[in-house]
């Protein structure tokens, strides 16, 4: 893999972040919203992370595991359980990982 | 911070000097699209796809900084690049939680930023710089980091029955997009599907 190659895919990613996340900020802010906008964005987030948990868990690096088998999934219930118990991310993110090892090693 | 030493792991693995590595988590500070960044360049994939794919990855962050608008609409434009700029999974749900009971400010938002900065970027610093001490990564459980915070975010996230309720919807929709959606568009349009139907049921 080349320095350039490498040094382009940084810089090209920082560039296209920063303009995803500047302008919504920007020109939303300006503007008053509607309540039905706000209702729809208020439900954003949840259904965001629900979509990115799933689509790391049920196929993980590409392949589809059956749910019985799956350390990604049982882990990630885990996780949030234990998230949801002591209000730690970093707490739930260690322990969520250390877990995985473990179902890893037992049904995967 | 365990994230970020994941992700300097992962990408010393790939060949990326401790330099690129946190440079990379400096200036983009993309959390999920670093990572299949990385995915992508292990598969052979041109800079310019790698680019593109993080991008509609990160395409969330225009749902998310909509929705962070009507809360940052008294800060100067500049401030707003900053708080854009450290607009990541995480300091949006922290920011998000913050706002709903009442205690948060434009200073507040910024040190929530400056200490995800800090984290991400030292985090994998020292993923980086120790990557060659631990051996094979995944034996390690390396791959599970991003997926244990994003579920720990996701249960942040559930404030009310409603928010569970469309949690569930959104899981189920997204299985059926990933299904029958080219690449990765299910990211974008099941959150957008989701949503669009809360908004329509819950008046």
């Amino acid at each position: 893999m080349s320095e350039t190659y490498i040094w382009t895919v940084v810089i090209g990613m920082a560039v296209a972040n920063f303009a995803v996340r500047f302008p919504p900020i920007a020109v939303l802010s300006r503007v008053a919203l509607p309540g039905w906008l706000r209702r729809w964005l208020s439900f954003i987030p949840v259904s965001v992370m629900a979509t990115l948990v799933i689509g790391a868990v049920a196929r993980p690096d590409g392949v589809w595991l059956p749910p019985a088998h799956n350390p990604y999934l049982l882990a990630s219930l885990a996780t949030g359980a234990i998230y949801w118990r002591s209000r730690s991310f970093v707490g739930a993110t260690i322990a969520g990982v250390l877990l995985f090892v473990a179902l890893r090693a037992a049904v995967g | 911070m365990p994230v970020g030493a994941a992700f300097g792991i992962v990408a010393r693995d790939l060949g990326f000097t401790p330099l690129q590595a946190v440079t990379c988590s400096a200036t983009a500070l993309a959390g999920a699209g670093q990572f299949i960044g990385l995915a992508l360049m292990k598969s052979g994939a041109t800079a310019l796809t790698v680019v593109a794919a993080t991008t509609v990855v990160n395409l969330r962050y225009v749902l998310f900084g909509a929705a962070m608008s009507p809360h940052v609409s008294r800060v100067p434009l500049g401030g707003q690049a900053i708080l854009a700029f450290t607009l990541t999974d995480e300091t949006f749900a922290v920011n998000i939680d913050d706002n709903r009971r009442g205690s948060a400010d434009a200073f507040s938002m910024a040190g929530v930023g400056a200490i995800a900065w800090v984290g991400w970027v030292a985090g994998t610093a020292l993923g980086a710089l120790t990557a060659g001490l631990i051996g094979d990564p995944s034996a390690w459980g390396v791959q599970f980091a991003m997926p244990a915070m994003f579920s720990a975010l996701l249960v942040a996230q559930a404030e009310d029955r409603r928010h569970v309720v469309i949690g569930a919807v959104a899981a189920a929709l997204a299985i059926l997009l990933m299904l029958t959606l080219p690449a990765d568009w299910y990211v974008l349009v099941t959150p957008v599907l989701a949503a669009t139907l809360a908004a329509v049921v819950y008046r």
